[in-house]
Parts: structure tokens; sequence; C-alpha cells
């Protein structure tokens, strides 16, 4: 074959598969043209589990963040301009992808703020990244108590309760409907870790005991080993702090086992998307929900919950509502200080409350000055198979705690802000 | 004139890495991400020192990875906040592993190496997963910074600067790749290529063969231990996930990926590679399997990876 040949031939038919192939991938990638900066979009990165154990919970704060971007769109955006929503996948447990996420949100996409994550390593370890290089970050849904505690940072607002507060809730219900010995069955990374502290200590104040306590490792499938070392302490309660997957799994098991007709399996926070998962045998236990969706006397919450029913058919959890709140937060900072500087908008929401339509709690919450902190009410209550509001009302609340009562005091917190000179 | 064209392809790689981060913004990239490219291309070529050099497969690089991101990251936060310090004693502890493993592995060939490679990876990652107290644990190392450069004569902010970074990345990468470049052509280098084309007449003809592949499993461990030193700096962070198993898995699939007979496939593999993460993971929430399917395709219709397609093309 002639040379010639080859480039007549051969070569011109492939240069325009591969011209077209080109042109198509061209389309793929978005444009890096900056148009005029009154146009801009102003841009909030989401930087959440989208797949793995927390791929349910982290896909309901997404669908909190649209509403609430529609929302604000719809009252005139930020500081005048529209907002944009940029969402990322940080996996479930992975650090390092959550990190790099949070670099290319910031890096390429410019973003003004930044929200993440339902993981609290991965949650800190954003911080590290937000913090470094002074963009405003909101924690929607990431509980452990550093993320406001001890590596708390100027520019990083959480929405959820910290673990404390979730073990200050819910020890005194614990403690009276099951009683004072205590197993755990602790997911092995910050969130749990800091929750069995929070539980330990404040079990040991209402004088119950601590009889044993396993470690899984996030994702764990299989708990049949760590109920049978449960089993054999003779707790008086099991407390299951996994959370997403692992809690169904480990719920799921623990039911399959017979556990629940010999010990009261509990623990402190536990979530609708969990309960949904579970068959309804296995939805049992006292726990805390940080929002529920059947508050029929709070204002407002009628319409968000139809809102959100619209787009998804299904109630909105204590998630959606993290996503929501936490979006509606960068524009109410921001708003507030007429500005978009990360600064001068951290500065607005020292102390900022939520309004009732953002807020959807009996009590105003709001963020605590010098830890940045949301304080909220929390609902102390037990699961059901199914209740009277229909298929969706697996929780029944006994008791909203109120905030304030059990946040502690800022010192106890730990943590001591340095504003950037 | 035929030496000339040999130095093309080099002249062209060194082209692309020097002026990568003036133009990865045109094109929809980011300054960190040609920092990762060169920083995983750095350690996918140093496994395939080992694996397309000397024929030996190992899945356990990721330990030594991982183990220089923690010797780094220990360095700056527990030590003395230093870099180089840093970089050099991640580099240390990674190749003092991978001398007292290697020694204990080294009779054992093919699977069974490969094997025990990731068995000895995995014994690392778990002290990494479990020591919650020194290592952070599954929440990782975090609470420091990689520090400016102390030049004597200036500073050079490498925090602040991704480009100043980047162009420190890329310097110790030519060092590394230099070094691996000259080992290859130097006589111990052409030992191992007859080790890899037939390990029996090696023997035969008296070369030691075990001392041998030994040599070549530290020296591919050395630079990819440095690669992950570098790799912690980038991200100011370090979990477990950078030292099990599939973090192996995937320099492995960059090397193949790339074209494991070839000096520059893997560095070609790594940046194919990092950008189809980076991309697809933002379209879809399925990324890992289009990036599953690619490399299947890649293995069944291009065995000698992207950069053997080239070459055929470029000599038929």
């Amino acid at each position: 074959m002639s040379g010639q040949d080859l480039l007549g031939k051969k070569l011109s038919r492939r240069t325009v598969i591969k011209a077209a192939a080109a042109a198509g991938a061209l389309q793929l990638t978005g444009p890096f043209i900056i148009s005029a900066r009154g146009e801009q979009p102003v841009k909030i990165g989401l930087d959440n589990p989208l797949t793995g154990t927390y791929a349910a919970v982290g896909k309901n704060e997404l669908i909190g963040c649209q509403l609430a971007i529609e929302q604000i769109n719809a009252k005139g955006g930020i500081v005048g301009r529209p907002v944009e929503l940029i969402v990322e996948d940080s996996t479930s447990g992975d650090a390092g992808t959550a990190v790099q996420k949070a670099r290319k949100l910031i890096e390429r996409d410019h973003v003004n703020f930044l929200l993440g994550n339902v993981n609290s390593a991965l949650a800190l370890a954003m911080a590290d990244v937000s913090s470094e290089k002074k963009v405003l970050h909101v924690v929607p849904g990431g509980h452990t108590d550093a993320v406001t505690g001890a590596t708390c940072h100027w520019n990083v607002f959480r929405i959820c309760n910290t673990t404390q507060m979730e073990a200050n809730a819910v020890t005194p219900s614990l403690i009276k409907n099951a009683g004072k010995k205590w197993y755990y069955i602790t997911p092995d990374y910050a969130f749990g870790h800091t929750l069995q502290a929070g539980l330990e200590k404040a079990c040991a104040k209402a004088g119950g005991t601590k009889l044993g306590a396993d470690l899984t490792p996030l994702g764990t499938t299989d708990f049949s080993s760590y109920l049978i070392k449960a089993q054999a302490a003779k707790p008086d309660v099991i407390i299951f702090l996994t959370q997403g997957d692992d809690m169904v799994n480990a719920l799921k098991q623990a039911v399959q086992f017979g556990l629940d007709k010999r010990f009261h399996l509990a623990g402190a926070q536990q979530e609708l998307e969990p309960l949904e998962g579970l068959p309804p045998e296995a939805r049992i236990g006292t726990w805390v929900f940080e929002w529920y969706w059947n508050q029929p006397n709070v204002p407002h919450v009628k319409e968000f919950v139809a809102a959100i029913k619209k787009k998804t058919g299904r109630v909105p959890t204590a998630r959606t509502w993290f996503g929501f709140a936490s979006t509606w937060s960068c524009a109410l900072g921001a708003n507030s200080a007429k500005s978009l500087e990360a600064v001068k908008i951290a500065k607005a929401m020292q102390g900022m409350k939520l309004p009732p339509e953002v807020a959807l709690m009996p009590d105003t919450p709001y963020f605590r000055a010098g830890q940045n902190q949301l304080i909220p009410n929390l609902y102390v209550g037990h699961a059901q198979a199914k209740g009277p509001a229909g298929p969706d009302d697996l929780f029944h609340v006994d008791q909203v705690v109120k905030g304030p009562d059990i946040a502690g005091t800022l010192e106890e917190s730990g943590c001591k802000m340095t504003w950037p000179a | 004139m035929s030496a000339l064209r040999q130095q093309v392809p080099n002249a062209v790689v060194w082209l692309v890495l020097l002026t990568m981060p003036y133009w990865m913004g045109a094109v929809g990239g980011y300054t960190e991400l040609a920092s990762r490219v060169v920083v995983l291309g750095l350690a996918a070529m140093a496994l395939n020192f080992l694996l397309g050099f000397t024929g030996v497969l190992s899945f356990g690089h990721a330990a030594y990875f991982g183990l220089g991101a923690y010797g780094v990251g220990m360095t700056i936060k527990y030590l003395v906040p230093s870099t180089p310090l840093g970089i050099l004693v991640g580099a240390a502890v990674g190749t003092l592993a991978a001398m007292v493993i290697g020694a204990l592995i080294v009779k054992l060939r093919g699977v069974y190496f490969a094997m025990v490679t990731i068995a000895f990876g995995q014994v690392f990652f778990f002290i990494a997963f479990r020591w919650n107290e020194v290592t952070g644990g599954d929440d990782g190392l975090t609470g420091w910074k990689r520090q400016a450069l102390d030049l004597g004569f200036t500073r050079v902010d490498i925090l602040g600067s991704d480009k100043a970074f980047y162009y420190l990345v890329l310097a110790v990468f030519a060092a590394c790749v230099a070094a691996m470049a000259l080992l290859l052509r130097s006589p111990f280098g052409r030992t191992l290529i007859a080790i890899r084309e037939n390990e029996r007449r090696a023997r035969f003809l008296g070369i030691p063969v075990e001392q041998h592949i030994w040599l070549s499993f530290v020296i591919s461990c050395f630079f990819v231990s440095i690669a992950g030193t570098l790799y912690a700096l980038l991200s100011n962070f370090t979990d477990p996930r950078a030292l099990r198993w599939d973090q192996s898995g995937n320099f492995v699939i960059m090397a193949v990926l790339g074209g494991m007979r070839s000096f520059w496939g893997p560095l070609i593999g790594a940046a194919i590679f990092v950008v189809l993460q980076d991309y697809v993971s933002s379209q879809t929430e399925n990324w890992m399997s289009v990036i599953g399917v690619f490399f299947m395709l890649v293995v069944l219709f291009f065995p000698r990876g992207v950069l053997g397609i080239l070459r055929r093309r470029l000599a038929s």
C-alpha cells in the first residue's frame, strides 16, 4: 500500500470521524469565557455524597438545596444576582476525593460558597480547604463536635447539631425508657467517636454505665459478630450509632437475631431515610430526630412539605431541611452583609436568626456567635412501624427539646475562633 | 538524524509539562489538576519500573505511596514544619519498608508475588485506619500544611501559589524520571530487561536474579513513596485510602492504560485516568462505571496501551 493511498483514502474517513468526535467532545466541556460581572451568577458549590452509604441522605440534602435556590432566585437572588448550584459527588467515605472536589469547586468554578459534607470526617477535611482558601463554608449535616468545636474556623458554619447536643437531648429519655447499662455499636470515624464519647459523658452524669463498645468500619454490611458480642455483654440497651445504609443493615440484622425481644434497641441520631429502608418490625427504639416533617402547628412547614412532595413525591427529611437551611443561610448572610466577601458575610452571620419560613421549627434557631453553630430544636421520640399521618409517619415525637438547654456553653465547645487580620 | 528523531517525543512531553499550568485553564482544567497528573504519573512510572522493565507485578505499591504521604504529613505536623525534610522522611520511611518487605517476598513469582504485596499493603492500611490517635484513622491526617520553601536567598510560597507548587512537583518529577531513565540505560537496567524477557536464561548466565528483583522493587518503591509525599502535599491531607489495595490497582490501571512497555506510557495513562475521573465525576454519579468500561475497552482492544497504538501507527 502506498503512502499516497493511505493518506488519500484511509485517513480521510477517519479524520472526519475523529473531527466529529472531537467536535462532539468540545460541546461537553463547559464554556469558560467570563462574561460581564453583573450578569454572572453567584455560585454555590455542593460537595456531598451521591454514592455509597450516605447516597440517600446526600441526595435529600441536594433536593433541599435545589428548592432553596429556586426560592432565592424568585425573591431576587443574592445581592441582586441570580444563584447557581454546582454539584460534585464527594463519595460517602473517601476524604481524599472530597478534598479534591472542594479544591476543584474553589479553583476552577470559583464558587462563592461551599456546602458539605454529610460525613463528619469529610466535613472536617473540607473545612481545612475552605479556611485555607477563605471561602464561606456551610456544613449542612456533618455532626462531629470538632467542626464548630476544637477545630472551628471563622468561615465554617453548621446547620445540624453537634454530637454532644444529640447525646444530651436523648440520654434522659433513654435512661428512663430503656435502662442504665449500655453497649455501643459505633461507626469508626469522627462522627461515631464523638457521638459515643458524648453519650458516655451524658450517660455517666445520669448514673448509667458502659458495658462495652465496638467500632465498625464505615460501609460494614455484616454486623453479626458485633451483635453476638453485644448480646453476650447482657446490656439493657444496645446503642446503634451507625448511620445511613449501615443503620439499616445493623438494625435489620439485630431484629432477625431476635435481639429486640431481649434488649432495648435504640440510639441517638435517627433519620427518616434509614427508617424508610427498614422492614416495619425493625422500626423500633428511642431516638432523636433533628427535624420532622409532621409538625402540624408550626408555620410554613406545610408549604415546605408540599413543595418537596411536588418535586420528589416524598416527604422531606431532616436532610432536606439541612440542605434547604444551609443554602438559605448563605443568601441571608450575604444579603444582610450586602457583599460577597467571605469575612463580611461571616461577621454578619454571627448570631444571625433564621426567619420562620427557613427555620420551620417552633423556636427561632440562631447561629451562636463565636462558634458558628446553629442552635435549633431537637425532636426526641420513638420510631413506629406505621403512624396516623400516613405511610411516611415513621417517627413519633414525644418531646421537643430546646437547643439552648442542651448546647452547653461556648467555652465547653472548645472553639477558639481567630479572624483573618 | 535518527537520534534527533528519538528525542522528539521527549521534547514534546517536557514542553507539554512545562507549559501545562498556562493552558490548563483554557481547556477546562485547573492548576491542581495538572499537579495531580504529574504526581500520579510519577507513581505510575515508578510502578512501571518494576512492572514494565523487570516484569514483576506488584499490587501493593499504594502501601509505599501512603507511607510517603503519612511520612511527610506526620513530619510536618508532629516534628518539624519543613517541606523538604518531610519529603525526605516520607521517602525514607517508604523505602525502608520496601527493603524489609522486598527481602521477604522476592523469591515469589507471578500471582503469588502480587497476592503477598496486596497482603502487606493491607497491613499498612489497617494500621493507618485503626490507629486513631496518631494517624487520625478513617478521618485522615488533617491540621497540617505544606510549608514555604526556604532556599537561602529567597522564600518560595508553595502554599499560596498553585503554580509555584506545580513547578516544585515538576522539578522533583524531572529528577526522579531522569534517575529512572539513567538506571534503565545502565548495565543494571539492561539486566532487569533480560530478567523480564527470560528469567531462567538470566539465571543460567550467572545473574543474581533475586538481588536484582529486590533492588528493582526497592528503587520502584522509593520513587512511588516520593510521589506519595507530593500527593499528600498537594491536598495538605492524607487518609488511609492512599495506601489501600484499590489505590495500588489504580496505579496498575494507569500503567496498563498508557502502555507498560514504554517509558512515558504510564504518564499518559495517569493523565487519561485523572482527567477522565475529574471530568466524568462532575457529570454523573456513576463515573466509576465509565472509567471501568474505558479500561476494559483498552485492555481488550489495545493491550499495549495508548502509547502502544501510537507507536504502531508511527512505525507502519
